[in-house]
């Protein structure tokens, strides 16, 4: 019962005060060797904007503003909000070596260096150019992101699953319950407790009663 | 860096004093249980008396013809039904049999115990209050 506990309480695990975020995702093995617990780096300043402030999300189109690349759109691949990062696809390039072995040098790719968030802008999807974004409201009350330049609204991205499932275009197997039958309404309200009604279904007949017993 | 931060760093410096101490470690003669309930009474001559009632007996119904399976499809729309209160139930189990009788002359004040009124939870096998089952 115990172990049960802590496993329950180690789903949610809190980073610790201080965590320095980098581009990897906290409990990969590249992330444990750059951030060990106990370790205690000097504070990184970061501009704050709101939960409901963040505009730039993942499959959103972006302009560089400032940088080695600056004036080229691209697709935002990564987000980190903590740090106000976001990781343009093919932008803001440096060369490494990958896969380093003993004898072999590796690979040498180009990887992509965070952008901060006011480095970035929005780009408008008719007019392709960069745009300040403000969140609004429509008429039926949806929230939405609307360029102040134009006044066109900016669709949000779609947002993939980490999985790559795609609900739409999924088959069934033969472990899964169908949506008909999931949505299916079954339950039939009644007065007796479940126990109860496994009693009279299974013809369990019970007559004799606990003895009482007192507690404080 | 101070000595507690190299002990966070790798536990270089000893066994982890923190983790339980289970039956999993510890000498042969460290004997202790994991938890699990006694089944029984240890009579004086130290004879263990199991009780059967005590030992937890599965009720299965036969699942033929059944339709739910273990998981649930992508494809189905996220949601949940509204929970079950004490005033939903009795709105859809009770008050149309009371109202049924009230439109016939036939409902009596007195005598609520057809409509599931419950005077008192003693002589019941499941009491609702104080609870003396599980779920």
């Amino acid at each position: 019962m115990r172990v049960s506990a802590l496993l329950g309480l180690a789903a949610r695990t809190k980073l610790p005060s201080g965590y320095r975020h980098g581009t990897w995702r906290p409990g990969t093995g590249p992330e444990q060797r750059k951030n060990p617990p106990g370790q205690r780096r000097n504070k990184v300043f970061v501009e704050p904007v709101g939960r409901d402030e963040w505009k730039v999300f993942c499959g959103d189109t972006v302009q560089v503003l400032a940088g080695k690349d600056a004036g080229k759109q691209a697709l935002v691949t990564q987000v980190v909000r903590a740090r106000n990062w976001v990781v343009v696809e093919g932008l803001n390039t440096h060369y490494r070596y990958i896969n380093r072995l003993a004898k072999f040098s590796g690979t040498y790719i180009a990887s992509e260096a965070p952008l901060l968030l006011s480095q970035v802008a929005l780009v408008d999807p008719e007019d392709r150019k960069p745009t300040e974004v403000q969140w609004r409201y429509t008429e039926e009350g949806e929230r939405v992101r609307v360029s102040l330049r134009t006044g066109r609204i900016i669709p949000l991205p779609l947002r993939q699953r980490r999985d790559g499932v795609v609900p739409e275009q999924w088959i069934d197997g033969p472990k899964d319950t169908s949506v008909e039958d999931a949505l299916e309404k079954t339950y039939l309200p009644s007065l007796r407790t479940f126990e109860e009604e496994i009693m009279d279904a299974a013809g369990i007949v019970e007559t004799r009663r606990a003895r009482k017993s007192y507690w404080y | 860096m101070g000595l507690l931060a190299q002990l966070a760093r790798g536990l270089v410096r000893g066994a982890d004093r923190m983790s339980p101490f289970t039956s999993k470690r510890g000498p042969r003669s460290h004997n202790k249980g994991r938890g699990a309930k006694k089944l029984g009474v240890l009579t004086s001559s130290k004879k263990f008396l199991l009780v059967k009632e005590m030992v937890p007996q599965f009720v299965v119904p036969d699942l033929a013809g059944f339709k739910l399976k273990p998981y649930v499809s992508y494809r189905a729309p996220e949601g949940s039904e509204p929970p079950l209160t004490a005033k939903l139930l009795f709105s859809e189990v009770v008050a149309p049999r009371i109202e049924k009788d009230v439109k016939e002359g036939a409902f009596d004040p007195n005598d609520l115990q057809k409509y599931g009124f419950e005077p008192t939870q003693e002589g019941k096998l499941f009491q609702l209050f104080p609870k003396n089952y599980v779920r």
